[in-house]
């Protein structure tokens, strides 16, 4: 079972996502912010990552950042309410980028292709 | 004595003094003037006062004496007349010249001047002339112009046509500038090509003329041992004058003068006076150069502060951008996230609940009506990243790629396939990148129902003038016109053929960036897509 760490400032979205993602076999984590996530990262080891960009006063890029540093093998999709940081340079950075919506048919799209892609990378030592 | 000139007579009549002609009737009754005038010349008067000198006379050798130093005098007297003439004459020419020179500071006008001062009759009268100037950075002294006829028939025709037309020196130099100045350089075009010469070499009779600041007249140049045989078979003649051209102690370039035509001797006072003339050419020269590049550095500035000035609007934009971004910020996070939630949840339940559950009904309408909702909430935040536009150098290859790659799943999940074909070399094109990429995205996966067979998407990039077309084929939609002019209304109901929104949101942002967006529905084949981007930042205006 793949793990996941879904960060969102939103309790309804947290909860959202671990109803959905738990229904597609997924264990879930949540994190409110980039202390708590970084708390449960160091607790835990994540298959993937869900980062919201907008986390109150935080921003989820730099949280983005600091995993490509530190867990360049943990893949990261940025789910946000804004369509155009899908343009934007510093958001490259992510595996993957959904914009929000009720129906999380793209996100769950999402989450298996890029937990695939890691797969076939393992596979193939890299 | 009988005497045969008339001078001891006070009145004589027409037809007594040989020197006395119609118009000279005041010396009929004029004594002295006559004989200062007429006499003295008169041959009569000459036998009658060697006659006198003949006479035993006291005073006969002595007045002899006395005539022999008048006419000596007289003779003096006129060649300085004359020579007073030719100054006054030089004097007004170069007053002239000095006055044209000065009001001047456009470099083909000095030079037309200079050259047609040179040349012509009212000026130094030489055949023809050559400029030479020094081009400082290149290290060399090249020909740059000329003047003058190749032949004596040409000599003719041109001398003619001056002596037909009284023109002062500007209106020549206008006439020369207007008329001749391209055809001159072309007729002597073999010529001035050859003329270049390194200012490093001081063998050369120009560079030694240039060093030495001082004209030179060069006699016998077919064998004169400081003239290169091949410098004088090219100028064709064995006399010319060299005139360098210094200014604030620079050269800045030199005349080559001769009489190819005439072969008038040149003359020292020829040198002299060109040499007067050469020091204002030469200033006016380089005033008007300085003042060319001074203009070259003036429309630098002017572009700089146009720069700066694109510079300061953009910063105003970009704080515009910020503001219009903390807003639509705020409103996504407000409305997309209350949304989210609503639409879940409501998925969540509808997966759960039976389909015989009297309650299903609603949750699938808050499911749709939150769907409804997200795509309006999209289309206005789209709506309003279109409003500020930031515009830079982009790869047309790249901006298609990307598109395609970013809908593929989509075109791919509807049953679609694309492909995109380009000119090579294709021009960078200035466009806001984010914008035309969503436009792109936009386009190719556009929601008007599809009803054709075939389901290919063709994309092409080619050059079209000063912009790269992009145009997308799309063989599978089958509207009218009307239908697709309607959807490209912003936020209009267009219902029946699906959302739509996105393709008027296209236009729009398109349309502020001047790039034209045609959609054409050709019946039966589908719909073509045209983008024409521009290569040039004025393109946009």
């Amino acid at each position: 079972m793949s793990k996941l760490l879904v960060v969102d400032d939103e309790a309804n979205i947290r909860l959202l996502y671990s109803e959905e993602l738990a229904d597609e076999g997924y264990e879930v984590v949540t994190a409110a912010n980039i202390a708590e996530a970084t708390e449960k990262l160091q607790l835990n080891t994540f298959d993937l990552a869900v980062l919201d960009i907008k986390l109150k006063n935080e921003s989820g890029i730099e949280l983005l950042q600091q995993l490509v540093k530190e867990r360049h093998d943990m893949p990261v999709i940025l789910c946000s309410a804004f369509s155009c940081y899908k343009d934007d340079f510093s958001a490259w950075l992510a595996d993957g980028y959904v914009v929000k919506s009720g129906d999380l048919t793209e996100l769950k799209h999402e989450i298996a292709r890029v937990l695939a892609k890691k797969a076939q990378k393992v596979k193939a030592g890299l | 004595m009988d005497w045969e000139c008339c001078w001891d007579r006070d009145v004589i009549v027409m037809g007594d003094c040989p020197n006395i002609h119609e118009g000279d009737e005041d010396l009929l009754t004029s004594k002295r003037r006559r004989i200062l005038e007429k006499c003295s010349e008169c041959e009569n008067f000459k036998r009658d006062l060697e006659r006198f000198s003949d006479s035993s006379h006291p005073l006969a050798p002595v007045f002899y004496l006395v005539h022999s130093e008048y006419q000596r005098q007289k003779t003096q007297i006129q060649s300085l007349v004359s020579f007073l003439d030719n100054k006054t004459l030089e004097i007004r020419f170069m007053h002239e010249l000095g006055f044209v020179l000065q009001s001047s500071v456009d470099l083909e006008e000095v030079l037309s001047v200079a050259l047609t001062a040179i040349t012509a009759g009212k000026g130094f009268g030489m055949n023809r002339a050559f400029l030479l100037l020094a081009d400082r950075e290149a290290g060399m002294l090249k020909g740059y112009l000329a003047i003058g006829p190749r032949n004596l028939e040409e000599a003719s025709h041109t001398w003619n046509e001056i002596l037909g037309n009284d023109m002062d020196l500007k209106t020549l130099a206008m006439n020369f500038r207007q008329n001749k100045l391209s055809s001159e350089r072309a007729k002597f075009h073999d010529i001035l090509e050859q003329l270049t010469i390194p200012l490093s070499s001081h063998d050369h009779i120009t560079i030694k003329a240039l060093d030495s600041k001082h004209p030179m007249l060069i006699e016998d140049a077919f064998h004169h041992p400081e003239v290169n045989p091949n410098f004088a078979a090219l100028l064709g003649v064995d006399t010319f004058l060299l005139m360098p051209l210094i200014s604030r102690n620079r050269r800045v370039g030199l005349i080559i003068a001769d009489n190819c035509i005439t072969h008038r001797r040149i003359t020292d006072e020829d040198m002299h006076s060109l040499e007067t003339f050469s020091f204002p050419v030469a200033f006016a020269m380089e005033r008007a150069s300085l003042y060319d590049k001074l203009q070259i550095e003036l429309n630098r500035v002017t572009e700089a502060g146009k720069k700066l000035k694109e510079q300061q609007e953009l910063i105003v934009r970009m704080e515009n951008m910020a503001l219009v971004g903390r807003i639509t910020s705020s409103i996504a996070h407000s409305v997309r996230n209350p949304l989210m939630i609503i639409g879940g949840f409501a998925r969540s339940m509808l997966k759960n609940t039976p389909s015989s559950d009297p309650k299903r009904d609603f949750i699938e309408s808050i499911v749709a009506e939150t769907h409804q909702l997200e795509g309006v909430l999209d289309e206005i935040l789209n709506y309003s990243d279109s409003l500020y536009p930031t515009r830079d150098f982009w790869d047309v290859g790249q901006l298609v790629e990307s598109a395609l790659r970013d809908t593929a799943e989509v075109l791919m999940t509807r049953g679609y396939a694309s492909g995109y074909s380009s000119e090579n070399d294709l021009p960078a094109v200035y466009i806001d990148f984010k914008q035309i990429s969503y436009c792109l995205r936009t386009v190719l996966q556009s929601d008007i129902n599809g009803m054709g067979d075939d389901r290919t998407i063709a994309v092409r990039s080619y050059r079209d003038e000063n912009a790269v077309v992009i145009r997308i084929e799309d063989r599978s939609r089958n509207v009218t016109q009307a239908e697709l002019d309607h959807i490209l209304v912003p936020f209009s109901e267009t219902r029946d053929l699906g959302a739509g929104l996105g393709l008027a949101l296209c236009k729009t942002m398109m349309e502020k960036q001047g790039i034209p967006f045609v959609a054409l529905a050709v019946p039966e084949s589908g719909i073509i897509y045209t983008i024409k981007l521009p290569t040039h930042k004025e393109e946009q205006q």
